[in-house]
């Protein structure tokens, strides 16, 4: 598995030049680059790759809540097919992700909007538009909880007020997800606006110089210089997007628990809600079955290998790289 | 968008920018509702937060929830240890992730793909996965209860890695091949030429990598039990109940948390703004 | 300044008396009870000089998982807090103190506890926790509405039938008011009702659900009934908003809810001179569910002596008074209660006292939460009125079923 090569473009000169006696052997190049990595590598690996491996190993076992491991083989992965909800919590979470992704280009237009020179009021909306970023999950969660309120939350107050009747968002099991997803995105829309304002401002001022002179319009200049100039971040947010909104269990733990119920979690929209993280969560800490928990997690990073993978092999296409 | 102002198309330019702050004004709104609710809550009464349907503005106006958090937790100690814990994963991640990034961006070595594939598929394992074998290595190690118990392991970052790969990516290198010429070495060319021009993409990396570690709640409650060696976030997780949690404590104490994070925010955003000036001026 | 707190290595010292100072964690997941707590462990060090306690807080979402972490690992801490869930789950796996030879040792008789209390923390005729206070059910109710409608208040002598018609007449939708709260909950409502049917959640040996048994569907009608009859808020408004609260609202009549509520009850303003509580009206016969954590010793502890001593000394009568006055718990301790009920005079707190003597154990199995866990989900569509309470009932029974033939 290489998709990763790194990209070149077609401009850009063979790196540890030997041309020239002076300049470092193509060894002493290697010697320079694992020097670099070294810190990253080491650490990674001790507290990283290595509970990857153990957990990997513990999918093909039985194993208790406290350790103790039996080789089992496949048994677990084959439990996961005679297993009704993970199915629909697949399900559960492509469509999470895919609301996820339409977000994307929302938040690179704000950035935009926000990085034009002389806007006024340019840093309070800046600080504003990071302020869910910041916010305690405690917090947030009781403020959407009481915005989804079905009989007197402030989402259906403002729709009464045009004479819409609202559904209860975060407790029917049609509307629950989009109301999950909803939060995903505002939470994740100012982590996403640092990093295309930071790659924004990587843009040399001529290119817009240079459009302007050409006479071309605010929309075309962003399409024709600002995407593809930020499109190694643009990728990058993708990328992760893709890969956290896979994984996303926080927003929906937060909206479906119950907190102080001695009978735990009773939100009846739960089986529409529940991504691939949160069956993993269920299964390894609520019901204790670390090697069935293991399973599920590893048919999670399958699935998400597979999808980057893909990303990877299509950025190509692109994503323009300096 | 981006555009050089010009007074010759003044009209024009007005209506867009209507526009333009129409659509972050709206957006604004939606952000910032949360951390209103966050103070309203914070300064009202127990009782009038459990209220049916919710008051909007405090109809009593109390301010010693405040005054509350700081008896019911040693606050000063935990926002200490948070902060030496923020410090010390953001120096250390910040710095080697650029490293990393760095090589994997414009170096070419044996097995670097593989690496790359390898780094990053630590993203994509949920993180409770980490939970259970970190503690169990700490533990080992005999660092439960201690400060470098809480960084070391977050000491490095594969999302960092990543990102700084990206950016290092995005950037011409026709500066970095003239500084090779002049006879400088791989880490020279790193550490005076390409660094300085990948501040935006270090201070975006420094900016989440903050806040990811002032929020971390469920390592820092699983490696720590000393009250003493508690962070913020985990400090504020004590005070909810079993059967009973006194929200407006709560928010008072997620929001005496936050603040810090918001007055960082604040002072290392005004380095996001264009460092190279426009021609058309300003 | 390296506290290394609770850091009990798996290894076994013969446990002999230590010579010098001993220092024990003990681990609480309730804020409220912390300062309760701490009092008992300075009352303990001022008995035991060379025995001190630090009394360690994790909430309890977070709680279960530390203690995971911390089993597995070799290094719980030395005494904390169990429930009834969790209890044979620990106790099979060998986490726990063994505490039934270390009894009469540490001052500790199991007759001082409500027997049900006693057989929750005892497995394979080993008992593992000493109980160390309780949760009964009781009916708390608005006096203002029953009075606007003209309602008697509950008493001791009502039945299904007397809730039923109160509840009828005391529904007025037209100004958004209910009769009763009938949220799916286990210890709260159905598993009470069940009960008081004649039937039983899980059957004694542990091995079979009850679910499917026909008295244990008219425990589950007994609340769908009341929704579908539109006396009780839906289930997607009782999910929106947590029940106490909605109770506290001021638009509901009558709710089923934890001796726990008092300690919310009790500090809201809206509620005071028009609240109070009852025992639970009866079915076939007078059942209510009890709860109540334990206090257990961790195996592996360093210190096993000392530890069974501190153990002795929270099941004491000394520190269930010290609880009764501080804490906002039912001490198990037999004959400490009334100190709770005196602390709380606004509220007819007996009633949950007067339940005890039918009380029956909240139902575990060595591994609880993997059914206790679906029930809400699986029952939901009973209560919305999508599926019929007798199919989900057989239908959690299979799942139930399924899960305890895995239990080893």
């Amino acid at each position: 598995m290489t998709p990763f090569a790194a990209q070149r473009t077609a401009g850009q000169p063979a790196r540890a030049g030997s041309r020239r006696g002076r300049r470092p052997s193509r060894n002493h190049g290697w010697g320079w680059a694992y020097l670099m990595i070294a810190p990253t590598t080491i650490g990674l690996s001790v507290f990283y790759l290595w509970p990857i491996a153990q957990t990997l190993y513990y999918s093909f076992t039985s194993s208790g809540p406290f350790g103790g491991h039996t080789w089992t083989g496949l048994a677990n992965y084959q439990a996961l097919g005679g297993d009704p909800s993970v199915g629909q919590s697949v399900l559960n979470t492509l469509l999470y992700t895919g609301i996820q992704l339409a977000a994307i280009p929302f938040a690179l237009l704000v950035a935009a909007l926000l990085n034009q020179p002389g806007l006024r009021g340019r840093s309070v909306y800046r600080v504003i538009f990071f302020l869910p970023v910041v916010t305690m999950p405690v917090a947030v969660a009781m403020l959407w909880r009481w915005m989804y309120q079905g009989d007197y939350g402030l989402v259906n107050y403002l729709l009464s007020l045009v004479g819409i009747h609202g559904p209860h968002w975060a407790s029917d099991p049609d509307y629950a997800l989009y109301s999950v997803a909803a939060i995903g995105i505002w939470m994740s829309f100012g982590y996403n606006l640092v990093i295309f304002l930071a790659g924004l401002q990587g843009i040399p001022a001529e290119y817009y110089e240079a459009a302007r002179v050409d006479g071309a319009g605010p929309v075309r200049t962003f399409l024709r210089i600002t995407v593809p100039l930020v499109s190694p971040n643009i990728f990058f947010v993708t990328v992760l997007t893709v890969i956290n909104s896979l994984q996303m269990f926080d927003i929906a733990y937060m909206m479906m628990s119950t907190p102080g119920s001695a009978a735990g979690t009773a939100n009846p929209a739960l089986p529409r809600v529940r991504s691939i993280s949160y069956l993993f969560f269920e299964k390894a800490f609520v019901e204790h079955d670390t090697g069935f928990g293991a399973a599920v997690a590893f048919v999670l990073v399958a699935f998400v290998v597979l999808v980057t993978v893909i990303q990877f092999r299509l950025q190509k296409r692109w994503v323009h790289y300096a | 968008m981006p555009e050089v102002q010009s007074s010759s198309r003044a009209p024009r330019h007005r209506a867009r920018s209507v526009a333009v702050h129409a659509v972050l004004i709206a957006g604004s709104v939606v952000m910032l509702g949360p951390f209103l609710w966050e103070l309203v809550t914070a300064l009202k009464p127990f009782s009038e937060t459990t209220q049916l349907p919710p008051t909007l503005l405090p109809h009593h106006w109390q301010l010693s929830n405040f005054t509350t958090v700081f008896r019911s937790l040693p606050f000063g100690r935990m926002f200490l240890n948070t902060v030496l814990m923020t410090v010390g994963r953001t120096v250390c991640q910040v710095a080697f992730s650029a490293m990393a990034g760095y090589a994997f961006a414009r170096m070419r070595f044996r097995g670097s793909a593989v690496l790359f594939a390898l780094f990053l598929s630590v993203l994509m394992v949920p993180g409770l996965v980490f939970l259970i074998p970190q503690y169990l290595i700490i533990e080992q190690l005999g660092w439960l209860n201690t400060l470098q118990g809480l960084i070391v392991p977050m000491m490095c970052s594969a999302f960092g890695t990543f990102m700084m790969r990206q950016f290092f990516m995005s950037l011409p290198t026709d500066i970095e091949e003239a500084a090779r010429l002049d006879g400088a070495n791989p880490w020279q060319v790193f550490w005076r030429v390409v660094l300085p021009l990948a501040r935006p993409g270090l201070l975006a990396l420094t900016i989440l990598t903050v806040l990811s570690s002032w929020n971390d709640l469920m390592y820092p409650l699983i490696v720590n039990t000393d009250p003493q060696k508690m962070t913020l976030s985990a400090g504020l997780a004590s005070l909810q109940g079993e059967h009973f949690t006194d929200y407006s404590v709560l928010m008072a104490g997620s929001l005496m948390a936050t603040a810090p994070m918001i007055v960082i925010f604040v002072l290392l955003q005004r380095h996001f703004i264009q460092s190279i000036a426009f021609s058309g001026g300003k | 300044m390296v506290l290394g707190a609770a850091g009990c290595s798996a290894g076994s010292n013969g446990g002999g008396t230590a010579s010098g100072p001993v220092q024990l964690t003990y681990r609480i997941w309730d804020a409220s009870q912390q300062p309760a707590m701490q009092s008992i462990a300075d009352a303990f060090h001022a008995a035991h000089p060379n025995i001190s306690v630090t009394v360690q807080l994790t909430a309890s979402s977070e709680y279960w998982t530390k203690m995971q972490a911390d089993a597995t690992s070799g290094s719980a801490p030395d005494v904390f807090w169990m429930n009834g869930p969790n209890a044979q789950l620990y106790e099979s796996n060998g986490i726990l103190m063994p505490l039934s030879d270390k009894l009469t040792a540490n001052g500790l008789s199991l007759s001082n506890y409500p027997s049900s209390l006693d057989s929750l923390y005892s497995y394979k005729g080993t008992q593992y926790g000493i109980p160390k206070d309780f949760d009964t059910v009781g009916l708390w109710y608005n006096k203002k509405l029953f009075d606007a409608a003209g309602v008697k208040y509950p008493d001791a002598t009502w039945t299904w039938q007397d809730l039923q018609s109160a509840a009828a007449k005391l529904t007025d939708s037209a100004k958004g008011q209910y009769g009763i709260l009938a949220p799916p909950f286990g210890q709260e409502n159905y598993y009470d009702t069940i009960l008081q049917a004649g039937g039983s959640i899980i059957s004694p040996d542990g091995k079979t659900s009850g679910y499917d048994q026909p008295a244990d569907i008219a425990g589950l009608k007994f609340w769908t009934d009341l929704v579908k009859a539109g006396y009780s808020p839906s289930l997607k408004s009782m999910t929106d908003t947590y029940p106490s609260q909605l109770f506290e609202g001021g638009k509901v009549a009558m709710y089923y809810g934890g001796s726990w509520d008092t300690l919310e009850f009790g500090k809201n303003p809206n509620l005071k001179g028009n609240t109070d509580v009852t025992v639970l009206p009866q079915g076939a016969k007078r059942a209510v569910v009890i709860h109540g954590l334990a206090n257990v010793g961790y195996a592996k502890t360093k210190h096993p002596k000392e530890t069974a001593a501190f153990i002795g000394f929270l099941g004491s009568q000394q520190a269930a008074e010290i609880e009764a006055q501080q804490g906002g718990v039912i001490p198990a301790y037999n004959g400490t209660q009334q100190a709770w009920v005196n602390a709380n005079s606004q509220f007819h707190l007996q009633s949950f006292l007067d339940e005890v003597p039918y009380s029956v154990p909240f139902p575990t199995s060595k591994n609880t939460s993997v059914w206790q866990n679906q029930e809400a989900t699986v029952f939901g569509p009973a209560w919305d009125g999508s599926a019929d309470v007798a199919s989900v009932a057989k239908q959690m029974a299979g799942i139930m079923n399924t899960a305890l033939s895995k239990e080893k």
